[in-house]
Parts: C-alpha cells; structure tokens; sequence
C-alpha cells in the first residue's frame, strides 16, 4: 500500500521488507520474484516490474589472440639523436662509426636491432645493423638512442649469380622478379643489410617510380654524393635486366618495383649473396 | 543521475548521502513508471527508477552481506594460515565497507542479514578457496547483470564495488597457483540466475 | 607478507606529437552507410532478443568517442605485452601473465576495432624505451596500465548512451580489474587497495598515458625525393 506523499522508493521497500522479514530463505528468494518458474509464489514484484535480464552487448569479444610467433620476425628501431656506436655494450669501449638520425633523403635513420644487453650500471644497450662502411657492420648504442620498436615479418634476399630478388614473407615466397645489379667494376656489396627509407612522387626514369634505400653502400664508389648507398629501385632501360648493368643498386622493372612495394615494409632485412 | 558530476568518492559520506538523496527525492511515482514498462516483453530493458536502484542495491546487500559474513568468518576462525588468512581479513574489510556503504544508501529499507552456513568453506583452504572464487565471480557476474538497469548515480557507485570484487577474484586465484584472469569478458547473470546459484550454494540457510 | 607501494605515473610534459589526444577526441567521420541499423520496433530493449549475423546497431556519437577512448588504451595495453612477449626479457610469473593477459588485450582491440568499423581510430605508434625489456620496470608499469584500464572504463560507464554497449563495457571492465589484481599480485603489492576502485576521468587518464610519452610519432621513412643512390 502507498501512502500518498511517500516517495514510491520508501513503499516498495517497506513491502520488499514484509515479504522477506521472517520469510524461510527460500521464500525470501522468491519475493525477489522475477523468477517465472515458480509461478505460484507472491512476488514483491506484482507491484515493482521484475528486473530485466542482462542486455545482449553490443559487441562480442572474440577468444584470446595467442601471438604469431615465427621465426621470420625482424625488428628495427629509429635512431632518435646521432649517436657513436661501440664495440661493446660498455660506456667507453672503442667507437666503431658514428650514427645519424637522418638519411641523405632526410628521412628518419633507422637501424636492424639484432640483440640486448644491460651493462653493470643498468644501462640498456642495443646491437645494431648499421648503414655504414664496412658494410656488414653492427655496433652497441644505448636504448635511450633509439626509438620505438617496429616488427617486420618479410625478409628479401637478391641472388647476385642468379640476378633475381625474391621476397618471403611469414617465410612463404611472396615475389620473385629478375634484378639489374652491380657490374664487376662497381659490384652490388655481399652479405646483410636491410631496407631504410622508400622514396617516391619524384621525377626521374633514371630510377623508375619507387626507390628504396638500403644500408648496404657500395666498397668502390667511395666518393659518391649522399655516401653512395645502394638502391633497390625502378629503371628506364628494363631491356637490361636481368645483368650486370648497375653502378651496385638492384634495378627491377618498373611493374616489379611497384608490386615489390606493396609487400615489403620499410625495416625488411636484406640479404645480398653471390 | 542529473547533477552528479565530478569523481565524487564514494567512500566519502557526505558523497554518498548527496547522489542518493537526489535518487531518494527524485519524483516522479511508480506507477508512471509501472504503466510504461507493463507489457514490454520480458527481455525489454526495465526503466530505470530510484526504486529498482533500491531494489537492485538490495540484491546487491544480500550479496555483500554473505561474502562479509564469510569472510568474517574466516578472519575470526583464523584456521587458515598464511596468505589465505591475510587475503580472508583484508577482504572481510572491503565487504564490510559494502554493506556498511548499501545499508546507509538503503536506510530503513536496507534487508537483513540472511543466515548462512559455511561449514568448512572458512576453515579448510580448499574448501576456502572454492568458495570465494564462487562468491566473488557470482557477485561479479551479478553486478555486471545489473549495470543497464541501474540509474546512472547508482552504477557510477556500483561500479566502485564490482571491479574490487573481480580483484579479489583474481588474488584468490593468484594465490592457489591458478591463472588469475584467462576469459577476455565477464559474462553477466539475471537476478534470479544469481539467486539460483546461491541456492545451490547451500550457504544460505533457513531463518 | 609486506605490501609494497607502487607509485603513480608521474605527470609529465605533453606527448610529442598530439598522437593519444588526436585519437581519442577524434569525432566520427560522417558514416557512409558503413553500418547495418537493427530494426528494433523503437523498443532499446528488443535488441537484446538477438542481432541477425552480421549486423550492428548504429552507435550514437557520444558512444563511438568513447569506445575510441577505450581503444586507445586497449592499443596501448596490446603494445606493450605484445612486444614484451617478443622481447622475451620476462621469466615466470611475470611472463605468464604477458601472454594470458596479451591475448585478451588483443582480442579487446579486435572486438573494439570490429563494432567501430571505418569510425575506429588508427594504431598509434610505440616507444617503450626499454621498460618492456626490463622486468621490474616492466612490472611496474604494468601495474600502472592495468589499474588505469580499470579506472577509465569505470569513468566513462555512466556516460554510455547505448545500454548494450553498456552490456559490453562492464564486462571488460571487470577483466581488467582482475589483470590489475593479477599483476599487483606478482609485483607483491596489495591486489585489491580499497573496498571501493575510484575512477578517472578521460582527461586525466589521458594526461598519464601522455605522462608516460610511450606515444609516439609514426617515424618518416617515405620521402617524395629523387633519389641519390648509386643507381
């Protein structure tokens, strides 16, 4: 019963009171009411509508995602300041080349990170691929040189005998095309590199529509402007590959380049073998 | 809840006597909200009111009152040793504070006590063990079955108490050597699922 | 047992690039019919008798910028155990929990970039800077996220317009709660503080995560620029 004036929480209170006062449990659960299986217990609810059920969501969650581990992963990092690469994960040990932030091109400088190491005060360091001269060069830096990871699950790999490139992504062939590369005066370097930078929206047929740099420089071409870093890039002359036709960049025709870029990230791990 | 803006603490009196007063005065009568709601299908979504908060809290207090008076138990009889005794006084605090929160919230109409029976679920830290992680997930699962129909005050408050009920889900379990938390989502229960899990439970007992 | 404190993230300068703020303010772009809108006779609560396959109910704005906000935070959360799992510095407990607790903040992620379809905001990019390779930073950062997970969705629940987004919020909401209690546990701090979790407002949430500056700018590695190469 509601007494006029009464605010409606305090009346159905008091009968939710009087139904479960000195009620058996089981009744006292029952007086909570919502309960359509026991139709001919009194509910408290005849007066208060029952408590609706729990909403579908409005989105489902989905089992938990184990992660795809493979033994494909590469990692890189940005170089976030200039930085002098060690011999050892020690303050002090003997510089083996000095790192940049920029590239040539002015985008950021990246690095392959290969290993870890924390020293005796605490310190993170880094080994690290680098783009430097001798090629197959890495060295230690300190995390805090570093940016934030980047995980790369490709890795391509240019057969100088052969003249092909072929890349593998998730360790599946995932293209293939015949490549252009040094000749024996200006060879195309031997050994590990990896993809730094992409370059494109720039007009010359030289290099065709897409170019990405490498760290891999060329041993003979010491002198040439922006350090003399080999490409993997486009060609005005496809008539020439597959050959010993560069001046040590990987020259693909053009429709290759332009598929070879929707599948390899910038940070891929580039093997060069004879 | 119109009004309540800003982090209020809960656990703050004067806070918690503020948004409810606001649920207690709102106006309004029942039997608006009786008329709009009668004849929706079963699954509709109920209207929230002051009302269902107070009847929804009180769900709630039976659910607190339990797990205080298990925990209560446990701290008290102190068979058990160690973490779980630690994990059993810290906790029979928090859920004290629950009760002693939904029973000011609820004043005069706040239910009582039920009567519950334990056995060896306080004493034997199997048995312990099984028993808090049934309560603490079905409170859980109760609370979350409850968030669309609560008013907005009253779930901004309910869900300062549910994820510390979730947290003492997964320390019970962290501390048995289980995997503390592997589903990505709680599934909720309706009232009365809940209620047919403490039936099953057998630690209610008969006035 | 002795209970240690783990502190707060520290309020710090403002993230570099506007990244996290750009991400979670971001207003929805007008919808091009991207979504499937579920008849549901006006009657919110029909919804819940079932959707068809498929289809999604269309989301209010108010609701679309908030499960922005949570994304973000499932992203941050994601990246970190994701790439701690990889880095593999961790051992034990700590580790176990990096790969239970990375599942689901994965599935969390896909579960919120799925129901916000072309209107979800894009996977910022990370800078660590070492915390995931070091176990006791890492711990205690840890700690930090999972409690701030918690305490963000608890901020926003009752400003959630849909009840069945709602449905879905308080679910995760509690998954994280027991994460925090979990990794609390293995830091050998209290699991569970306070008989009452506050929350946090957006605001201040977003101001500890920039605190944190493990949001980065996406590094430039494209160039519109004739190359120099050897050729």
């Amino acid at each position: 019963m509601r007494a006029p004036g009464r605010t409606p929480l305090v009346s159905v209170a008091a009968l939710a009171l009087a139904a479960i006062g000195t009620a058996s449990v089981s009744l006292a659960i029952d007086a909570y009411g919502d309960d359509a299986t026991k139709p001919g217990v009194r509910s408290v609810s005849d007066r208060a509508p029952p408590l609706a059920d729990p909403l579908d969501p409005a989105f489902d969650v989905p089992a938990p995602v184990k992660l795809p581990r493979s033994a494909q992963e590469s990692t890189w990092a940005p170089v976030e300041r200039a930085v002098a690469a060690r011999s050892a994960p020690r303050p002090g040990s003997a510089v083996v080349a000095r790192v940049d932030s920029r590239t040539p091109e002015g985008t950021i400088n990246i690095v392959l990170v290969l290993a870890r190491r924390t020293d005796a005060e605490g310190t993170l360091w880094i080994r690290v691929r680098l783009p430097v001269l001798r090629n197959n060069t890495t060295g230690w830096v300190p995390r805090s040189t570093l940016g934030g990871y980047g995980i790369v699950r490709a890795h391509l790999v240019v057969d100088l005998g052969d003249h092909r490139a072929t890349l593998f992504r998730n360790g599946r062939v995932a293209f293939r095309a015949p490549v252009g590369v040094g000749t024996a005066e200006f060879p195309t370097p031997r050994g590990r590199f990896y993809v730094r930078n992409k370059l494109t929206r720039y007009r010359s047929p030289f290099y065709g529509p897409i170019a990405f740099g490498t760290s891999a420089r060329s041993a003979t071409l010491t002198d040439w402007p922006a350090g003399g870093f080999v490409g993997i890039h486009g060609t005005s002359e496809p008539e020439l590959i597959p050959g010993r036709v560069s001046h040590g960049c990987i020259r693909l025709r053009n429709e290759a380049i332009v598929r070879l870029a929707k599948l390899m990230p910038i940070g891929t791990p580039l093997m060069i073998r004879a | 809840m119109a009004g309540i803006t800003g982090l209020e603490s809960v656990g703050d009196p004067a806070s918690r006597d503020r948004f409810l007063t606001r649920a207690l005065v709102a106006g309004g009568t029942l039997l608006a909200g009786g008329a709009l709601v009668a004849g929706l299908p079963k699954l509709a979504a109920s209207a929230q009111s002051p009302e269902q908060d107070a009847e929804i809290f009180n769900f709630a207090l039976l659910l607190e009152h339990l797990q205080a008076a298990f925990y209560g138990e446990a701290a008290d009889t102190a068979e058990l040793d160690g973490e779980l005794l630690e994990f059993a006084k810290v906790v029979a605090e928090h859920e004290r504070e629950h009760v002693d929160y939904l029973q000011e919230a609820l004043g005069s109409s706040a239910v009582e006590a039920p009567k519950t029976f334990f056995g060896a679920a306080t004493t034997d830290p199997d048995a312990f063990a099984a028993a808090a992680i049934t309560l603490e997930d079905l409170a859980v699962a109760a609370y979350n079955g409850q968030a669309a129909n609560l008013t907005k005050g009253a779930l901004r408050a309910a869900a300062t108490i549910v994820s510390v009920d979730a947290r003492h889900a997964a320390w019970i379990r962290a501390i048995v050597g289980r995997p503390a938390a592997s589903q990505p989502v709680d599934q909720p229960l309706s009232r009365a699922q809940v209620l047919a899990k403490l039936d099953e439970s057998g630690f209610l007992r008969e006035a | 047992m002795t209970f240690r404190d783990i502190p707060d993230l520290a309020l710090e300068d403002l993230d570099r690039d506007g990244a996290i703020r750009e991400a979670a303010d971001r207003l929805p772009r007008s919808s091009r019919g991207g979504f499937l809108k579920v008849v549901a006779g006006g009657i919110a609560g029909a919804v819940a008798l079932g959707r068809p396959p498929g289809a999604r109910a269309a989301l209010a704005r108010g609701d679309v910028a908030i499960l922005n906000y949570a994304l973000t935070l499932e992203y941050l959360q994601d990246a970190f155990y994701t790439e701690a799992e990889r880095k593999g510095a961790l051992a034990g407990a700590a580790a176990r929990l990096t790969r239970v607790v990375g599942a689901v903040e994965r599935a969390h992620v896909r579960a919120l970039r799925d129901v916000l379809g072309s209107k979800a905001v894009a996977r910022p990019f990370f800078d660590f800077r070492g915390v995931t390779e070091s176990p006791p930073s890492f711990v205690r950062t840890a700690v930090a996220f999972e409690d701030l997970g918690t305490a963000a969705y608890k901020g926003q629940a009752h400003l959630i317009e849909s009840p069945q987004v709602l449905a879905a919020a308080v679910g995760i909401h509690s998954v994280e709660a027991r994460h925090a209690a979990w990794i609390r546990y293995i830091a050998g701090t209290l699991p569970a503080a306070e008989a009452f979790d506050q929350g946090r407002s957006r605001p201040e949430t977003l101001s500890l995560v920039r605190s944190t500056r493990f949001v980065v700018a996406r590094p430039r590695t494209t160039a519109a620029k004739k190359p120099a190469f050897t050729g």
